[in-house]
């Protein structure tokens, strides 16, 4: 089964590359019957690369350990659900994982332009094949998921028991159908450089896509930070580790690329702009995945070099080099159909929202590979630590949540200052207030203070807007105000889901402002009986249990928790010891509220029974988390097809059209 | 093109403050990334500043002591070896041979002084051989 697996990566890698140049070959020697084979072709190797996933998937769940790559992450005591989960833990099966994403969507946009595109598809199919024949070549020559071991181990390794946590499951893939993702918008941009199509077909083609990428590797990201938080046990969720960045820099400027398409289509100006950006996050993806890869950045993830790096940065030469060159090329096709009128505009605002974007993205991915730069250089490696990211970081994301709450009350074309002035007088008067209850509360640092006053204010700015429409709603269709809001939210769903995603964001953004500014820690070493008490939670230290669960053994120590006298309950940090991996692993203990989490971690014991902890208190975590599923659900709504896009979809069907 | 100089010069504000802001922040949290050779070799130029080292804990070379929460072990590799001090709770998948990087001061005492242990991540992404 394993042998019919590398075969179908090896055909589907010829395949690819034959689907790849006769779709170009055909459309540019104008024969359709090429063409025609060469979409042939993305289905089949749609059906080889799933094929070669199958036959992973059997091989992990039926324990075929000669395959190296099944005994090195499963073994059989592991549930099926994580050994399923083993196909994307290490890097061969990522990279197969990836392949088969990237051709499953190849499918679906092949298939759903069938009947429409004829100019655009041929290169689009085009480059989403040649970036699968890359992913293959990598597996076909390189890192082969169904190498063979010499002999048959009885047992594999297993899985790395931190990695054995559901959110640590659902987070590879999740990114990887992200990254994967922009490869279909990606492609549709080279080809409308190709065939000089500028104008508004292959943005309209791509928004579903790139939403629902961006969606995902927003997902994906938040994913990651849930894991960081309760596995890695450091009482933080973001580290701004290389591999966090590689996620991070990608999802910034698809942000930035989601709201500057929305001035293309309405003013058809930004053409340029948008090309660099689509470039730009493709790019900084395969790097993304190129870093997690090679051992060029010592990263808590990565620490091994391979043919692999090399292999990775001749395809982001070639991706960048190509793309930039078909862009200067096509310059002269890519002219604005309007200028910016004044200095004020809501077009002005999304540029600034964008450029702002893109700085933060060059200042993480300048923090982020300065190592790679200095060691070059200068023969010494130095690293740039998180405090680095968080100081730079925090006024440019404000700038952005301050826009969050100016800019929709900016008009297109131009602003009229004093309408902007009087729509903006509540939400200035929010903040204000806001930040004088803050100060009062005695609620620290002034920093904070500010960022949250921002935050009160785009919040506030965003619900007035909102109200405002189911106010005047409410008037003209005679509804009551739930009626109103409903056939608002649902009459214009573009606008008022991104208002819920900026909802979102601002809710995600006042969880990381309490999380950094106010977080509160300390240690003790307790005899069972003892306490400590720390930012008003006494804990006291009950016992500890040692038990078996199935391979792992465990020790747990149990801890009281009470808060001004009443008991609040227990917590229990652990340390285990899992048989198939050699050392102590910390699980830590966390009390997830809305306010703030109590975070204890077991970090050592000795004979007289003296366990150490450390405990932190960490406040508005939970809200990083909400601000999170908002941010979906909002995502969800713009996603969603309007009233208008319904309508027109039910009059084509009653005509007897197609979609 | 009056106003796309506009544009221009406003990007060009941006990046250039940007620069700045960067530069400033990144003077007090950039250190230096050594193996345990280069560390000694630096000598007293490094004494009291912020660095990190790597290596792999020796065999052995850890010891705890619970009530005081210090934690004392020795990292090495191929060439040379370091004694590391550390005051906190015990890390999380650190043992005898973890790779781990230490971020903190060396001076005349030959100890290094920790204040942050990173073990490194399970190797996920490691290629077959």
């Amino acid at each position: 089964m394993a042998d019919l697996g590398y075969v179908a990566l090896v055909l589907a890698f010829a395949v690819s590359i034959y689907s790849a140049a006769a779709s170009v070959l055909g459309k540019r020697s104008d024969r359709p019957e090429l063409v025609a084979s060469a979409r042939n072709g993305v289905y089949a190797v749609f059906g080889l690369v799933t094929l070669a996933s199958i036959a992973l998937i059997y091989a992990l769940l039926a324990h075929d350990f000669q395959v190296e790559y099944v005994a090195s992450y499963t073994s059989r005591d592991m549930s099926p659900f994580y050994t399923l989960s083993a196909f994307w833990a290490g890097n061969d099966g990522s990279l197969l994982f990836w392949a088969w994403v990237l051709s499953i969507f190849g499918a679906i946009v092949i298939f759903q332009n069938r009947r429409a595109s004829r100019e655009l598809m041929p290169y689009v199919s085009s480059v989403v094949m040649a970036t699968l024949a890359f992913f293959l070549l990598l597996m076909v020559f390189v890192s082969n998921p169904f190498a063979k071991l010499a002999f048959t181990p009885t047992d594999g390794i297993g899985l790395n028991p931190l990695l054995e946590n559901p959110g640590m499951v659902f987070h590879p893939p999740t990114l990887l159908i992200g990254f994967a993702g922009f490869t279909i918008p990606f492609a549709f941009a080279i080809a409308a450089l190709i065939t000089r199509k500028l104008g508004d077909e292959w943005i309209r083609s791509i928004r579903r896509w790139t939403l629902f990428s961006w969606a995902i590797l927003g997902l994906g990201t938040l994913l990651g930070a849930w894991w960081v938080y309760v596995e890695l046990g450091w009482g933080g969720y973001w580290a701004w580790d290389p591999v966090e960045n590689a996620s991070l820099m990608p999802w910034l400027v698809a942000t930035a690329f989601l709201h500057s398409i929305m001035i293309q289509r309405r003013r058809g100006m930004l053409k340029v702009w948008n090309m660099v950006l689509i470039i730009i996050i493709f790019n900084l993806i395969i790097f993304g995945t190129f870093l997690t890869r090679s051992g060029v950045i010592s990263s808590v993830h990565t620490f091994s070099e391979s043919a692999l790096g090399s292999l990775f940065l001749g395809f982001i030469g070639i991706a960048l080099i190509g793309s930039a060159l078909l862009l200067i090329y096509r310059l002269g096709d890519l002219r604005a159909e309007a200028e910016f009128d004044a200095r004020i505009s809501r077009e002005s605002g999304f540029l600034l929202n964008n450029l702002i974007l893109v700085v933060a993205t060059i200042a993480i991915f300048l923090g982020t590979i300065f190592p790679i730069i200095s060691e070059a250089v200068r023969g010494v490696k130095v690293t740039v630590a998180a405090p680095f990211f968080n100081q730079v970081l925090a006024p440019i994301f404000l700038i952005i949540i301050f826009g969050m709450g100016i800019i929709p009350f900016i008009g297109w074309r131009r602003a009229s200052l004093g309408k902007l002035g009087r729509n903006l007088l509540f939400p200035s008067i929010v903040a204000l207030i806001l930040a004088l209850v803050l100060s009062l509360l005695g609620i620290g640092n002034w920093y904070a203070i500010l960022a949250f006053s921002i935050c009160g204010f785009a919040l506030s700015a965003i619900l007035l807007e909102w109200f405002r429409g189911v106010r005047a709603r409410r008037r003209t269709k005679r509804q009551n105000y739930l009626g109103a809001f409903f056939s608002l939210l649902w009459g214009n769903n573009p606008r008022y889901g991104a208002a819920i995603v900026h909802i979102g964001i601002i809710i995600l953004a006042i969880g990381v402002i309490g999380s950094s500014a106010y977080k509160v820690e300390s240690e003790a070493s307790l005899l069972p009986g003892e306490s400590m008490t720390i930012d008003g939670y006494t804990l006291t230290y009950e016992g500890m249990d040692e038990y078996i669960d199935g391979k792992k053994t465990v020790v747990a120590a149990n801890l009281s928790v009470y808060q001004g006298g009443s008991f609040l309950g227990t917590m229990t940090p652990e340390m285990y010891l899992h048989a198939n991996h050699p050392q102590w692993v910390a699980e830590v203990a966390i009390r997830y509220t809305l306010v703030e989490d109590p975070y204890v971690s077991l970090g050592g014991w000795d004979e007289q029974g003296v366990a150490a902890f450390r405990v932190l208190v960490n406040p508005l975590v939970s809200w990083v988390w909400i601000g999170g599923v908002v941010l979906l659900l909002g995502t969800v709504i713009v996603f969603w097809p309007d009233r208008l896009e319904r309508r027109a979809r039910s009059l084509k069907q009653g005509q007897g059209g197609e979609l | 093109m009056f106003k796309k100089r506009r544009y221009f010069v406003g990007g060009f504000v941006l990046l250039v403050a940007l620069g700045f802001l960067l530069f400033n922040v990144f003077h007090s949290y950039s250190m230096y990334y050594y193996t345990i050779g280069e560390l000694k070799a630096a000598g007293e130029s490094i004494y009291g500043e912020r660095v990190r080292v790597t290596g792999q804990v020796a065999e052995g070379s850890i010891e705890y002591d619970v009530e005081n929460r210090i934690l004392t072990f020795t990292i090495s590799d191929e060439e040379e070896s370091l004694p590391v001090l550390y005051e906190g709770i015990l890390p999380s998948n650190f043992d005898d041979g973890v790779e781990v990087v230490v971020e903190g001061g060396y001076n005349s005492t030959g100890v290094f002084e920790a204040d942050q242990i990173i073990t490194k991540c399970p190797s996920r992404y490691v290629p077959a051989e």
